[in-house]
């Protein structure tokens, strides 16, 4: 191809709509200044500061630009309700994460491992367990993963989109391996994170190229003419999508796509793991809904039977196992599992003839599960013992008798979770069923009641394990939190409380921002 | 059975017509391929005299030239691959510099150009700077 | 007045707040003076539906769910409300008296908003939503302060509820998105829906409601749940509980789902009379004091569920004073088993007897409860039953007659086994059980004295309920 002037022309780019993502960047970078030339008892304090400074600063831009709606950067971002409902959600439930990840009272020294190079199990990683500092590398990498989000819940087109995974995945491979304590467990999850992710990532990569081939475009405007008027061999496009759909839904942690889920989620630092299983999550289905709902509207009906399928596979299989797990850490990971699955009930409701609720009542749900989730990974990061966190089921009976205030906080979120009413649960799957229901997925519905009939009872086994049983000779004891706990705590459990009793706030804002710009 | 395999060279055919036409080449050569091996494998089994039997040496690492000293299993400084691992990231980034290269001089293009290409390359030499004050470069 | 629905709800609330006994107490004889005070200033407010509440609470709580803050009262959930507030009141002055758990009182009162809740709806996502609210403490109730077996018994009743819950939300969903209102004034008065939709969301909610009832064969968890209650549990599961089956039959599935239900109707019908004859049945062959206690209740259930059945004025009159009348009695004679349970420490039929020799007086009013459940005319349980089989009569047709005279049958049976009770709790000789218990307490006697009297009362003057419930359900009608 030869460049000629025409061809070739600077794009546009409106700073102040990409402003979100651009100080996450920015301040991670610094973050990076900051490991590199600050002494080592002057990183945590200028780290924690510098995070949640541009984190805030991210969500007063966020709610700045709240009434953009255009394409930037050469039609490679789009900065559009969805986008931006997205990013503010990942700022708040950032800062929330942050909280918990910044917490240093509750052992010495915090979650994370102070020298994360030290060989795990040898006499070296019982000294640096010992430790009262830690590494801090962990906050760039948390802003570095913050900002990919955003560009992933934005990208406009399948390269772009492809960057923001990598960005957000490689620190996320990282952070799960920074755990202070139980290395091996630690590592090995990271590495098994870092292996199918980078095995979903090649199959991301791999559809672009087969889209590519049948569009002749990345661009998801162009691939939505493409598919009217191309003359391509339509197998081209199927196996694409399907590629595309591989990677994007393992993100999401949909069944078949799960397996990584338990494992990451029980061995990573309990903070990485809130953070994962509520910001992972809005990314992961942010940017499927704007694949599916911006680019590939034409085929959702022929997408329709094997995403339901998905969904109905990731419900069941995610509640059956929940019911079958002894591990605490486990258990949410399995009910993170089944809850993608009522979030692609909520995908498909999209599709109903213009039909917004689904779309607006996914992302409520994105934001109250988010809140819930990372409350209650906090309450698991304080009961522990001299071993660090006691996260086997048994180890939690009778704790009711010893805090009652900790037990009924996470009472509160699991009945959120099983979805009574008067909690954000509730609302929330009301509102995706509602919509589901609307736009003819009345089999969806079905088997997500029963379903989530399923998962409650781990959920009851749990709070009667808390509640009713005798507390044994090894019942933990539970921490007192540290101020930064202690807010995550309460704006976590507040959410929940707030979007169960006064959820039509949000609702309202999040059917304002339901719709994308082609 | 003759029908059939008209049918299935002709399907063949046709797919070759389309877009996927070069993947099918590619296929039709990766089974060539196989089955040379294969048959060369084979036919070398059918035709080789059967030697059982353990002559010295036949188990040795080398069967040619000096004798093997010390054991297979052998360690290799960490730093070599941190050292690599930092080469490969100029290497390889600079491949953006020559696209950047051609379209520098169009109009319009000049100072915007420079400025991002130097936050791109600021970028890259963080991570240096980093790897600098974590005392990676350093090698004993 | 609109004021006085809120406060009977956040009364409660607020009381169960302290987990105090006293507290509770206190909270819920407010409730119970509010409640009764709700049927002054009666009047249908020129409405014309079959829905016409004397007084109403109409807020916007959550447009984006269909979810209003509907509450209203009318005729036929008044004395149902009462009923409902008045068992919690005796429950916790029981509690007061014998030495209670504040918790425990405090879960009560949580129950009661739940229920209350439930008969004051007018929304029915608002219905649901109380429906479930009842779900939780009354499981903690029984896995926390039950008997030897409350683990599995409670699991069961989990099982068993959120099953029908799942119906219950699947129904709720298929009639709110068709109507497009889940406004029950609406929804009873202009009767929107196709008659596919109608048999559809008709089934659903039946099957929802009837594990609740319990209508046989849904009914396997009433048995183990009412044996390892603890009295005031068992009461109020009986008492109230199992009512917001009956209610959310007759007012949202026939209410708002005519057609359907009028397709359904022999089913349940057929059923319902099942359930009189099993629950007969399996009574006579009981050998555990409240399991078969809780067995009548599946019998009681079914002319009740049989009366709605019908869908005829007289048949849901016969619901209403039956519902009532179950709720005083059972809940008497489930204080009575808990009482003799608490001295004796056995529920065996063949350990006790001779009642009538060691407490004269305990066995009184256990037989006068007894004979007030067999449906001695006079007492309250009489008018349930006998409406509910006159109604099928004058249903006419073949399958209604051969329903109602295997329900009277089904009532013969009722005396056959309670008879088979008195014989074997009071008469012959003292078994070794039940020497040297005592008497009833005064903070027993409180609590039974209401039911006792409100038994005889609602036996001798039927009007007391059908009074204030003549309009509701003369307008219901189809």
């Amino acid at each position: 191809m030869i460049l000629t002037q025409e061809a070739l022309k600077l794009p546009q780019i409106n700073y102040v709509a990409l402003s979100p993502m651009l100080i996450l960047f920015g301040a991670a970078t610094v973050g990076v200044l900051v490991e590199a030339f600050a002494g080592r008892g002057r990183r945590y304090p200028v780290q924690l500061g510098l995070s949640l400074v541009s984190l805030v600063a991210a969500l007063v831009m966020v709610v700045r630009v709240a009434h953009t709606r255009e394409l930037t950067a050469g039609g490679a971002v789009a900065v559009d309700g969805p986008a931006l409902f997205l990013e503010g959600t990942l700022a708040v439930l950032g800062i929330v994460a942050l909280l918990l990840v910044a917490e240093r009272s509750l052992e010495p020294g915090g979650p994370f491992v102070a020298v994360a190079a030290v060989t795990a199990g040898t006499e070296a990683d019982r000294v640096q367990a010992q430790r009262r500092d830690a590494g801090t590398e962990v906050y760039p990498l948390l802003l570095f993963a913050l900002g990919g989000m955003m560009l992933f819940v934005s990208a406009n087109d399948l390269l772009t989109m492809f960057v923001a995974l990598e960005v957000f995945s490689l620190p996320l491979y990282l952070m799960c391996g920074l755990a202070r304590r139980r290395r091996l467990l630690s590592q090995e999850a990271a590495l098994k994170y870092f292996l199918l992710g980078a095995f979903a990532s090649a199959f991301f990569l791999f559809g672009i190229a087969m889209i590519y081939g049948y569009a002749g475009q990345i661009n998801f405007a162009a691939i939505h003419e493409a598919i009217q008027s191309s003359t391509n061999d339509r197998i081209l496009l199927y196996l694409g999508l399907a590629l595309l759909a591989i990677g994007l839904l393992f993100k999401a942690a949909a069944v078949p796509f799960h397996v990584w889920t338990p494992d990451v989620y029980q061995g990573a630092p309990t903070p990485v793991t809130a953070f994962m299983a509520a910001c992972t999550k809005v990314a992961a289905f942010g940017a499927l809904l704007r694949v599916i709902y911006v680019a590939f509207e034409r085929t959702a009906w022929d997408l329709r039977l094997v995403i339901g399928g998905i969904a109905v596979l990731t419900m069941v299989v995610g509640s059956v196992l929940a019911v079958t797990q002894t591990d605490i850490k486990r258990l949410l990971a399995y009910s993170s599992i089944a809850n993608a699955g009522y979030l692609l009930v909520g995908v498909l409701a999209v599709g109903g003839n213009g039909n917004h609720d689904g779309l607006a009542s996914s992302m409520f749900y994105l934001v109250a599960y988010g809140f819930s989730v990372v409350a209650a990974f906090g309450v698991v990061t304080l009961v522990r013992d001299a071993d660090g966190e006691a996260t086997h089921l048994s180890r939690w009976a009778g704790l009711g008798r010893r805090s009652p205030l900790y037990a009924g906080l996470f009472t509160f979120l699991l009945l959120a979770f099983a979805g009574i009413p008067l909690t954000s649960g509730f609302t929330s799957k009301f509102a995706v069923f509602g919509a589901a229901l609307a736009s003819g997925q009345a089999w969806l519905v079905v088997l997500g009641a029963i379903t989530s009939v399923i998962l409650a009872f781990p959920y009851l086994r749990v709070v009667v394990l808390v509640w009713l049983s005798e507390p044994g000779e090894n019942t933990p004891t539970v921490s007192i939190p540290g101020a930064l706990t202690s807010a995550a705590l309460a704006i976590g459990a507040l959410a929940t409380l707030l979007l169960g009793i006064a959820p039509q706030p949000l609702l309202d804002l999040s059917s304002r921002a339901a719709e994308f710009v082609r | 059975m003759r029908s059939t395999g008209m049918r299935l060279i002709v399907g063949t055919l046709r797919c070759m017509r389309g877009y996927l036409g070069s993947y099918a080449t590619l296929g039709l050569l990766l089974v060539v391929g196989a089955a040379a091996l294969t048959g060369a494998f084979g036919v070398n089994r059918l035709l080789r005299p059967g030697r059982p039997g353990d002559p010295a040496g036949k188990f040795a690492n080398y069967e040619c030239g000096l004798d093997p000293v010390g054991g297979d299993w052998a360690q290799v400084q960490i730093r070599y691959y941190l050292y690599a691992y930092l080469y490969v990231l100029f290497a390889v980034e600079s491949v953006f510099l020559f696209p950047w290269a051609v379209v520098f001089a169009l109009p319009g293009f000049g100072r915007t150009a420079v400025v991002e290409m130097g936050i791109f390359v600021g970028v890259l030499a963080l991570g240096l700077l980093y790897a600098w004050r974590k005392r990676v470069l350093r090698w004993t | 007045m609109t004021w006085v629905l809120v406060a009977v709800l956040a009364v409660p609330a607020v009381g169960a707040v302290f987990r105090s006994r006293a507290v509770a107490a206190g909270a819920a004889a407010i409730a119970f003076l509010l409640s009764v005070a709700l049927a002054t200033g009666r009047s249908d407010g020129g409405l014309t539906g079959p829905i016409r509440p004397w007084h109403q609470l109409d807020v916007s709580w959550v447009p984006g769910l269909n979810l209003r803050f509907h509450l209203g009262v009318d005729g036929i959930s008044y004395p149902l409300v009462v009923l409902t507030t008045l068992l919690t009141l005796l429950c916790c002055v029981y509690l007061l008296w014998t030495d209670g758990d504040g918790t425990l009182a405090a879960l009560l009162l949580v129950i009661e908003v739940g229920i209350v809740g439930v008969f004051l709806a007018l929304d029915l996502v608002l219905f649901f939503v109380f429906f479930e609210i009842v779900l939780l403490p009354m499981y903690a109730v029984i896995a926390g302060w039950g008997g030897a077996g409350r683990r599995p018994a409670a699991r069961k009743f989990v099982l068993y509820t959120l099953f029908g819950s799942v119906l219950l939300l699947v129904g709720v969903f298929v009639v709110v998105s068709r109507a497009g209102t889940a406004d029950l004034v609406v929804l009873s008065a202009q009767h929107m829906l196709p008659a596919d939709t109608q048999l559809a969301a008709f089934i659903l909610l039946s099957i929802a409601f009837a594990v609740k009832s319990p209508l046989w064969p849904l009914h396997t968890w009433l048995p183990d749940a009412h044996t390892e209650a603890p009295t005031v549990g068992s009461v109020i599961l009986a008492g109230v509980l199992l009512k917001m089956g009956t209610y959310g039959l007759l007012r949202v599935a026939v209410g708002v789902l005519p057609d359907g239900a009028r397709r359904v109707a022999p089913v349940l019908g057929v059923l319902a009379v099942t359930a009189i004859l099993v629950g007969g049945l399996v009574c006579l062959a009981q050998t555990e004091l409240k399991r078969l206690i809780a067995y009548s209740s599946v019998g009681h259930m079914g002319f009740v569920l049989l009366g709605i059945a019908t869908l005829t004025a007289t048949g849901f009159e016969a619901a209403l004073i039956g519902n009532v009348a179950h709720g005083i009695i059972t809940g008497l004679l489930f204080f009575l088993a808990g009482a003799i349970k608490d001295r004796t420490h056995t529920g065996d039929l063949s350990e006790l007897g001779g009642l009538r020799e060691t407490a004269p007086y305990l066995s009184g009013i256990l037989g006068y409860a007894a004979i007030a459940s067999l449906g001695l005319p006079g007492l309250a349980g009489f008018w349930g039953e006998a409406f509910a089989v006159i109604a099928a009569l004058r249903r006419g047709g073949p399958l209604w007659t051969v329903l109602a005279v295997l329900a009277a049958l089904g009532g013969a049976l009722a005396a056959a086994y309670f008879l088979r009770l008195l014989y074997r709790v009071t008469h012959g000789a003292a078994r070794p059980a039940v020497v040297g218990i005592g008497e009833p307490v005064p903070g027993e006697l409180v609590a039974w004295a209401p039911l006792v009297v409100l038994a005889l009362a609602v036996g001798l003057v039927p009007a007391l309920v059908l009074g204030v419930a003549q309009t509701a359900v003369q307008v219901m009608a189809p």
